[in-house]
């Protein structure tokens, strides 16, 4: 049987970067707590840098708890204590230049939020109000915002509800009665009936039969497509990656440990855990035996020294254990963060 | 000949009345048999929206059914309803629910469930025997006590969360584990370590696996056999790696047809360039080799 590779529009090339929507430079974001006087930080974002260009789908995957879904929420401005910004920016910029994200003042950031970017979180499906139908939930959340009136409001609602395969009576039922995809679905149709120019999604697919997730990849490229929007996409799903995004970036431990063009990423990953990651893919039909990775997920309190990857990786050498390896473009568009990688190509 | 473990006799549910303004058949007609003595992995896959976790609900004994019957060991559940034969049922079948975010109370600290679990089915006394049974149940899934004692839900990551709820999960040493969408929140590389812990716990421990997903590749990778539902209803069962190259039905082909690959096709520009710069194609041995622990084996 032949696998139906690229349903979806092909990725394009990595858009020219000049003027990137979105610009985090060396963020570093912590929750930070007190117990009895102590303090404990867990370093959930720890010195990110990363560019999204217009028009562009940026994907992220990496280990579970490596602080995908922190990055994310901070690069909303969607925290709160105790995960505070330690260090770094994040500056947006729709086409009247760049602002720092975190110094807007209420009112510029509403407008932000309203007019250009949505964020749909981790397991958003849950917060749907469990006494409101979903009819009232896009009221409360979109109407006001689309400037139409009810019934042209109302029927372009329901025609992005068929776009995600669900019917239109679906706005008459209680969250509680939907399943978990329906609910997945409803949400993401709540963050993208507005069209925003920057589309933020944590995890959003990962309750959806195949079916359903290519018609919702559909959709969001499509969107894309129509308004020249950028995406943020989170997820485990590597074949997600591979089918929709146009860069990809790993996180290992709160750092960025590899970004390339997904295909050159997939391909050929460079860094030891996006190797170990790409290999372990189970795919239907190989009947290989696959092994998840070695040794326990670091602390992000107290991570290891050096590179954070050192104590599970078998290309570790002196250097690794007490320095951090630098992220660094070694290839063209793509960028690393390993001593041994950065060693080979350089011989 | 010894009893079923599992048997499920036409299995149908509806609901009534709410959003759909008339009655939902839910699950219609689904029957099933996993036998005693051969524990296997029982894949559920499907359509959303098509009943797997309403199905899931009726087994754990959460949700009667509408009609038919659902034996465990030959005894109906229905028929379940003194409180030591809750319990005894609830130590033989155990649940891991699709979300974890829903699981849990976000009030409550993670680590009080592993403790409550541990003192009700395996009557370990005082916190001591009770953090050891906890600590032991999360090396399985790559966890460890000290990495989530004292934490609320929200100060876990998804990945840790769901976790926590399949060591949860393992403590009483269940016959059957439901598990709905165990692995979708986490990533590819713990799916292998949490799906190898399957195998081995079916393998090893005779406990039999519920495994319902939208993974097909993990599906595939792990399971016996396996069903295909659509609106309520399965539409193709069988052994797991048959149906899943070759299905039969239509619904079937059009879900094996759909899923992405993550093998991405033709050579790209980046590569070429990577080839221009002196870069050959293949600079590494795969790592997955020497970086992975034994198949099989558990952290
Ligand atoms: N409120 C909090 N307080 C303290 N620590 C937290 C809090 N929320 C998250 N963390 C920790 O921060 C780290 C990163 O979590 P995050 O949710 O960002 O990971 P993730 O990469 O999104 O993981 P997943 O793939 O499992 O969703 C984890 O170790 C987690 O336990
Ligand atoms: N409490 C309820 N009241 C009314 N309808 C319900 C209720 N619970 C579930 N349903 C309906 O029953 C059907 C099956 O839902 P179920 O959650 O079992 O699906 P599922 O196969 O688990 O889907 P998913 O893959 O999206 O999790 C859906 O149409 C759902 O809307
Ligand atoms: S820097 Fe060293 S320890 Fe880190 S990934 Fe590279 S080789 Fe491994
Ligand atoms: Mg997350
Ligand atoms: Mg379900």
């Amino acid at each position: 049987m032949t696998e139906e590779t690229m349903m979806l529009a092909p990725p394009r090339p990595t858009p020219a970067l000049p003027a990137p929507v979105l610009s985090v430079e060396k963020l570093r974001a912590y929750y930070q707590m007190r117990f009895f006087g102590v303090t404990r930080e867990v370093r959930a974002v720890d010195g990110i840098t990363l560019q999204i260009g217009r028009n562009e789908i940026y994907g992220i995957a990496g280990e579970s708890s490596s602080g995908k879904s922190s990055l994310i929420k901070t690069i909303a401005r969607a925290i709160r204590p105790p995960l505070n910004v330690v260090d770094g920016s994040v500056r947006f910029d729709f086409g009247e230049g760049p602002a720092d994200i975190y110094k807007l003042d209420p009112h510029a950031l509403a407008a932000i939020r309203w007019r250009h970017l949505s964020y749909i979180m981790q397991g958003s499906m849950n917060v749907l109000n469990p006494v409101r139908r979903i009819r009232h939930s896009f009221l409360d959340f979109a109407f006001r915002h689309m400037h139409l009136p009810m019934p042209v409001f109302l029927q372009r609602v329901e025609g992005h509800l068929a776009r995600l395969n669900l019917e239109p009576r679906v706005l008459n039922a209680y969250p509680h009665e939907l399943s978990g995809g329906m609910r997945q679905r409803v949400t993401i149709a709540l963050a993208t009936v507005c069209r925003p120019a920057f589309i933020i999604a944590d995890e959003p697919t990962t309750a959806l039969d195949v079916v359903v997730q290519k018609s919702v990849l559909t959709m969001i490229r499509g969107i894309q497509q129509e308004m020249g929007s950028s995406v943020l996409f989170v997820t485990h799903d590597m074949a997600v990656h591979a089918n929709l995004t146009d860069r990809l970036g790993i996180m290992y431990a709160g750092r960025l440990v590899e970004e390339a063009p997904t295909r050159s990423l997939l391909r050929r990953p460079l860094h030891p855990y996006t190797r170990h990651l790409v290999a372990s893919l189970p795919r239907i039909g190989d009947d290989a035996p696959k092994a998840g990775l070695n040794g326990t997920p670091p602390s992000l309190a107290k991570p290891p020294p050096g590179c954070r990857f050192h104590p599970r990786c078998p290309l570790a050498m002196d250097i690794c254990r007490t320095e951090a390896p630098p992220m660094e473009e070694l290839l063209p568009g793509h960028r690393v963060a390993c001593h041994a990688v950065r060693q080979e190509l350089a011989s | 000949m010894s009893l079923p473990l599992l048997e499920l006799r036409g299995i149908g549910k509806s609901y009534g009345g709410g959003w759909l303004r008339h009655r939902t058949r839910a699950v219609h007609d689904v029957s099933f048999t996993l036998e005693t003595g051969r524990p296997e992995v029982f894949a559920i896959i499907g359509e959303s929206g098509s009943g797997k976790s309403t199905l899931a609900r009726m087994i754990l004994n959460a949700t009667a059914p509408g009609e038919g019957q659902i034996l465990f060991r030959g005894r109906d559940l229905a028929t379940i309803r003194r409180a030591a034969d809750r319990r005894a049922f609830m130590q033989a079948v155990q649940p891991v629910f699709q979300n974890p975010f829903e699981a849990f109370n976000p009030l409550k600290r993670v680590d009080r469930y592993l403790y409550a679990t541990a003192h009700h089915f395996t009557g370990a006394q005082g916190r001591v025997a009770q953090e050891a049974k906890a600590d032991e149940a999360l090396h399985k899934v790559g966890l460890s006590l000290a990495e989530i004692r004292g934490r609320f839900p929200h100060e876990l990551s998804g990945g840790q969360l769901q976790r926590v709820a399949i060591a949860r999960a393992l403590i009483p040493g269940p016959a059957l584990l439901v598990a709905d969408e165990p692995v979708s929140m986490i990533d590819a590389s713990l799916r292998m370590t949490v799906v190898n812990l399957f195998r081995r716990l079916r393998d090893e421990l005779g406990v039999s696996i519920i495994y319902i997903t939208h993974d097909l590749a993990t599906a595939y990778y792990i399971s016996d056999r396996i069903i295909i539902m659509q609106r309520g209803e399965v539409v193709e069962a069988g052994d797991a790696r048959r149906v899943l190259m070759a299905p039969q039905h239509p619904y079937s082909i059009l879900l094996r047809a759909s899923v992405l690959s993550a093998d991405p096709p033709e050579a790209d520009a980046a590569e070429a360039d990577a080839a221009e710069a002196g870069v050959p194609a293949q600079p590494w041995s795969p790592a997955g080799a020497s970086l992975a622990a034994r198949s099989g084996d558990v952290p």
